[in-house]
């Protein structure tokens, strides 16, 4: 590989087109004028010998076994797998594999609410029933009573109003009778 | 199936965007090789480069319905393998060579076998040359280095090279004198 003849450069205004003309990227005109151009120039046409002799050498790639290309296929194909599985996890609620799990959960449900009632004895209306003013048993047990002191109150309340249009009445009459007494300055 | 393994990029791209997995597949095994070289011209290690190479497959699958057809599946395949090698260039900064090393760490007479038209002092200095170009590429600008790796290793037009680098032919036709240049100046003692 190792050359003693001296590394020349290629012409300035050529060097950009002499790699292209290497990849044949040139279009028809800038490869006719490299061509041209090195029939008459030793430097530009070393310049190209040593990019045909150097650049293919460089793109060999590592050649790998058949078997390290069977297991990448492999190993990939399975982790696209996996990305697709955390993708759509909840498929796999509906997964027929696990129908088993629909009659568990029900059973399951129905066992609490068993549980549930046995151990509550009946003390489900605890919870339903709201908290109103505690009213006294003996009273509950007959409806006559409780009507005869829903009146009581009625009567009492008639009292207190009576009592206080009184008391007004008086005072009104008081102050009136001050009044027509001679003497009295108001 | 053996239909499936004819179809061209577009038919099984557009398959696989219907969630056809196998159709996928195909297209992992069609440039499973082309990927890995890549990223292993980029890394120098087969680990990570393997690593690499799959997760831009993965990658890939799950963003195929971003993929418009606007270019060829391949360029925008190359893409997602050149930003995920020039990412993962960016977060570790090392020269590696391993693969160099493994090879200078080989007996002699496999070194033989492999190319017995080489006498030991040339072997040598194919090594060293090897050595240095890979040196080169490690010390060049990535975007320089991702134009070369993909024009002289995988044999992309500067058209294709330009759309996966997202840049204009130009650009690309730029980085590649410069690239050449300036491998052949670090083998000024070998050509």
């Amino acid at each position: 590989m190792k050359n003693s003849a001296p590394l020349e450069t290629a012409c300035k205004q050529y060097e950009e087109d002499l790699v292209l003309h290497y990849y044949g990227e040139n279009g028809d005109n800038e490869r006719r004028r490299v061509e041209q151009h090195l029939t008459s120039c030793h430097s530009c046409r070393r310049f190209l010998g040593d990019l045909q002799r150097v650049l293919p050498q460089m793109a060999g790639a590592e050649e790998m076994p058949q078997a390290f290309w069977d297991n990448y296929y492999r190993e990939t194909v399975s982790k696209l797998a996996e990305q697709e599985e955390r993708k759509f996890w909840w498929r796999s609620l509906f997964n027929p594999m696990r129908t088993w799990m629909a009659p568990a959960f029900g059973t399951v449900a129905v066992a609490v609410l068993v549980v549930g009632l046995v151990i509550g004895k009946g003390n489900l209306r605890l919870f339903v029933e709201p908290r109103g003013e505690s009213i006294p048993r003996e009273i509950l047990a007959d409806q006559n009573q409780l009507e005869f002191f829903e009146s009581m109150d009625m009567l009492e309340a008639l009292d207190r109003l009576e009592n206080q249009d009184d008391q007004k009445t008086d005072t009104t009459n008081g102050e009136s009778n001050r009044a027509e007494l001679p003497g009295v300055v108001a | 199936m053996a239909d499936q393994q004819q179809m061209r990029d577009e038919e099984l791209v557009a398959l696989s965007q219907q969630g056809d997995r196998h159709c996928f597949e195909i297209l992992v095994r069609r440039y499973m090789e082309k990927a890995y070289h890549i990223a292993f011209n980029f890394t120098r290690d087969s680990e990570t480069a393997k690593d690499l190479s799959q997760d831009a497959f993965l990658r890939a699958y799950a963003n195929l319905k971003q993929f418009n057809g606007r270019s060829s599946f391949y360029t925008w395949f190359y893409r997602i393998v050149v930003n995920l090698c020039l990412d993962h260039a960016r977060r570790h900064r090392r020269v590696a060579w391993e693969s160099l090393d493994r090879m200078s760490e080989e007996p002699a007479e496999q070194r033989q076998l492999a190319d017995s038209s080489y006498a030991p002092e040339e072997q040598a200095l194919a090594g060293e040359a090897k050595r240095r170009v890979n040196e080169t590429l490690e010390t060049m600008p990535k975007k320089q280095r991702a134009a070369f790796l993909l024009r002289n290793h995988q044999g992309l037009s500067i058209a294709d090279v330009a759309k996966v680098m997202k840049t204009t032919e130009g650009t690309v036709r730029v980085y590649l004198h410069r690239a050449v240049a300036a491998l052949r100046q670090s083998l000024v003692e070998f050509v």
